[in-house]
């Protein structure tokens, strides 16, 4: 796959090209998004094959709205980025939630402390996700935007189309929301509690 | 195996940790059967060169399904000319004016229905 040629080109205007039947558009657009939504789908949902389908489902959406598209009202990506979002949010509701404390899990004879680093540290990946899950959709978005995207307090407002000032109590009550959702498991994910 | 949190208050600093190990979870490449598949659904959904026509308001839809406005306004002309021959036909039953319906001074006319009757019987 060829890499950006016209990296000076903002992604809606190639939105509109492509809604105007150019397929050199759909190429470019699709060398653009397409690596970030299966990136943020793989740490979303941990599990590749899901977050193939996930950001493919996610481009599809793109290329169904192309038409409808209001330039200027929303950047593609962060529309992009909740779509993303909420498709792996629904996954991640539907899978069956840990039941058994990890350190419950019979242990295999042979362990070596980088397999048992290996297990704790998915299963805490896999309980920040389902935690993450359970936030509403904005302290989502605010967290996950703070935390893997390095996004700033005003890049996270305009992409929820919120004051500069929410962004903090907004990013504030969903670490709360996610630390009061794992504090029961702070021992067996791996940390101490102080 | 544990990390030991740095103390009190420092719900955030684990809370941030267990995202930032989140955030760093590697990705790898994009599968290149992935990029077709995109591309193949990008194709397969590419609208007409110029765009899709834009779709008329159901108004016009419903003038156009009538056959257009020449035919709309023979339709109207029509149902005018239909209602002026229906409210004629009222005179033969002895409305004069028939705008103003003037029921009460036909029915006084007749004299037929005063007190339904009950006025003659009672003598």
């Amino acid at each position: 796959m060829p890499l950006d040629t016209d990296p000076q080109t903002d992604d809606a205007d190639l939105l509109a090209r492509y809604a105007l039947g150019d397929a050199g558009a759909a190429r470019l657009l699709t060398v653009r998004l397409t690596p970030r939504a299966f990136a943020q789908a793989v740490r979303m949902l941990g599990d590749r094959a899901e977050a193939e389908d996930v950001a493919q489902e996610a481009m599809l959406r793109l290329w169904r709205i192309a038409p409808d598209w209001r330039t200027g009202e929303a950047k593609v990506t962060t529309w992009l980025y909740r779509v993303v979002a909420n498709l792996c949010t629904d996954r991640l509701r539907k899978r069956p939630r840990m039941s058994v404390p990890l350190q419950d899990v019979s242990e295999p004879a042979d362990l070596t402390p980088s397999v048992e680093a290996r297990m704790q540290s998915e299963a805490r990946r896999d309980a920040v996700r389902a935690a993450l899950a359970d936030l509403p959709e904005r302290q989502r978005i605010a967290v996950m935007m703070r935390h893997f995207d390095g996004a700033s307090n005003p890049e996270i407002a305009q992409a929820l189309g919120i004051s500069t000032e929410a962004v903090e109590s907004l990013t504030a009550r969903g670490k709360r929301a996610l630390a009061a959702a794992l504090k029961g498991q702070v021992a067996a994910l791996g940390y101490e509690e102080g | 195996m544990t990390q030991s949190p740095q103390g009190p208050g420092n719900d955030d600093r684990w809370i941030d940790r267990m995202l930032d190990e989140m955030a760093d979870t590697p990705a790898g490449e994009v599968p290149d059967a992935l990029m077709s598949r995109v591309l193949a659904d990008a194709d397969a959904m590419l609208p007409p060169p110029g765009g899709r026509v834009a779709r008329a308001p159901w108004w016009r839809q419903f003038v156009e399904s009538l056959g257009g406005w020449l035919a709309v306004g023979g339709l109207a002309a029509a149902a005018a000319t239909g209602f002026a021959v229906g409210l004629g036909g009222l005179e033969s039953i002895g409305v004069s004016v028939p705008w103003s319906l003037e029921y009460e001074s036909y029915y006084d006319g007749t004299g037929a229905f005063d007190a339904f009757g009950w006025d003659m019987e009672e003598g």
